[in-house]
């Protein structure tokens, strides 16, 4: 009796743990401030449990494999991969080579062509700007688009505070550019063409293929931002005819901290580096290879090619799921972004007649985010959705969901619940929509000033 | 891995492999790493069921008993850093 007591006590947790009571490994990690058994507060908020993660544009969860593969070097594999005199270097060269192998496979490439960065922001750094200050006495022009990651918009506006010139290309209402008008403004002077492959935000896939045979008839490299895209949608540097890609290795179920540039070798582009010093990964981009997120990232990207096709198939119902949910019980739904050229783990989706905040405070339960994250600090709307002609009010009520290969079907009808429940009951207080039931048209009110 | 001179499994050695990865999907205490483990063997299982060709049976046998190790060690590894609260697909009846 007096042992099965003391058995109860000893054991903190049931049939998660799986280290016997006498076992000399170190006992579970301790609880953080915030978090105490009955459940989570931060921010004033309380939550019953980990919030239901639909939010993979952001980041994804690590693949327990990835994980696995990379654990070896946090413990006895720690050299240095450029130690050319000992072991522990020479290993984690091999593992660095074979992770750039498994890279470049993914993208038909060849592993000479693959520069590790500390992520896509980095790698989209030294493209926009790398290559236009290498050419800047030929290439004085770049055009991109209004709807590229802040990364590569900020550093176009750095290009022209240094002289250059730069054209950003609208996009119609569905996110897609105009072809056409990508061939009228490419100039003899174009040093570069940026397009991202999947936007961030919205999900749409750009036409990449024709934007890179335009850009080979008029021998203007093409960079591609395919940050969202690797592992996700087919990608063929050969097909898209690129020149420069961004890769990044936190989208695919990888470790945040690194990324990757593929760079061309024929027609080999040149780039200047940003990172100066030893001259590692030949020159473009100096600084101890972080063996143990490179790994990483070689292996998420192995896995990407195995599973492609699986979580693509899985992830198209799961999206049909929501959306077909959501469209049953409520209306004035609108999905931002053409609904064809679309990756399937992105539906960004905005209600009418709610308010995007409010909303959002309501949604505690399901991690979801409403534009991007790396625009979420400022408060105005997203300028993604402002590029594509959205009403204000419609921009600031957008969410978006990320459905990913962790996703499960309970989940996503968790998330339509709540996610219906909170827009009624938002709706339910809006004297806007009341007025909109009674069949008045919003737009044609005259408000009176007092 | 070379799969000549291996002899291809048995049905009970499938069998028991199959029960071996489901029951360390049970261990995750991760509700969506959990459920990813025991979705996923029963699909890629289901997806090999009409394989004939040894080599091929072979390959397979060993890439899921490869898995099952990696992920043995890594029930262990998300066990001793679960959050003290777990998920909320976990906690509350939906």
């Amino acid at each position: 009796m007096a042992l099965k007591l003391l058995r109860q006590t000893l054991i903190k947790t049931k049939q998660t743990t799986l280290l016997r009571r006498f076992s000399t490994a170190a006992a579970v990690a301790s609880p953080t401030e915030y978090e105490d058994t009955e459940g989570i507060i931060m921010k004033g908020v309380k939550i019953a449990g980990r919030p239901l993660y639909l939010d993979m544009q952001a980041t994804s969860p690590v693949d327990p494999r990835v994980l696995d593969s990379m654990l070896p070097f946090y413990l006895s594999r720690y050299g240095n991969p450029h130690s050319r005199t000992h072991l522990y270097g020479w290993e984690s060269e091999t593992a660095v080579e074979t992770a750039r192998a498994q890279v470049a496979e993914l993208i038909g490439a060849s592993p000479r062509e693959i520069v590790f960065t500390s992520g896509a922001t980095e790698s989209n750094n030294i493209s926009v700007k790398g290559v236009m200050r290498f050419y800047k006495d030929k290439k004085r022009h770049v055009i991109t688009t209004q709807t590229e990651h802040k990364c590569v918009l900020d550093s176009c506006r750095h290009l022209q505070q240094e002289g250059f010139e730069v054209t950003y290309l609208p996009v119609g209402s569905d996110g897609l550019i105009d072809l056409d008008k990508l061939r009228k403004e490419i100039r003899p002077d174009t040093g570069l063409v940026s397009v991202m492959a999947v936007n961030n935000e919205i999900g749409v896939i750009q036409p990449v293929e024709e934007i890179g045979r335009i850009c080979k008839e008029f021998n203007v490299p093409f960079h591609t931002d395919a940050a969202q895209a690797l592992g996700k949608i087919k990608v063929d540097v050969n097909k898209w005819n690129v020149s420069l890609m961004s890769l990044s290795g936190h989208k695919i179920y990888g470790p945040k901290g690194v990324g990757a540039l593929y760079m061309r070798r024929r027609p080999r582009i040149r780039v200047e580096p940003q990172m100066n010093g030893g001259g590692q990964e030949r020159g473009i981009r100096s600084g101890t290879v972080p063996t143990p997120l490179v790994v990483g990232m070689g292996a998420a990207c192995e896995l990407a090619m195995k599973e492609m096709e699986y979580d693509e198939r899985r992830i198209k119902g799961l999206q049909e799921r929501l959306l077909n949910g959501i469209r049953e019980k409520i209306d004035g739904v609108v999905v931002n972004g053409s609904m064809e050229r679309r990756y399937v783990g992105n539906l960004n989706l905005s209600f009418a007649y709610v308010e995007g905040e409010s909303l959002l405070m309501g949604l505690k339960d399901v991690a979801v985010s409403s534009g991007s994250a790396c625009t979420s600090a400022s408060l105005e709307p997203s300028y993604v959705l402002r590029a594509l002609g959205v009403d204000e009010d419609m921009a600031h009520t957008s969410i978006r969901f990320g459905i990913g290969r962790f996703t499960t079907e309970e989940e996503i009808d968790r998330a339509v619940d709540l996610t219906v429940k909170q827009v009624e009951k938002l709706r339910e207080m809006s004297p806007l929509y009341e007025m909109v039931k009674e069949g008045i048209d919003i737009k044609q009110i005259q408000w009176a000033q007092h | 891995m070379a799969a000549s001179g291996v002899a291809s499994p048995t049905r009970t050695e499938v069998l028991q492999l199959y029960r071996s990865l489901l029951r360390v999907a049970r261990q995750f205490c991760d509700y969506n790493i959990r459920e990813y483990t025991k979705r996923r063997t029963i699909d890629a299982f289901r997806d090999n069921k009409n394989l004939t060709d040894p080599s091929q049976l072979s390959a397979a046998f060993s890439d899921g008993k490869a898995q099952l190790e990696v992920a043995k060690r890594q029930a262990v590894v998300y066990s001793l850093y679960a959050p003290k609260v777990k998920s909320i697909m976990d906690i509350r009846p939906s």
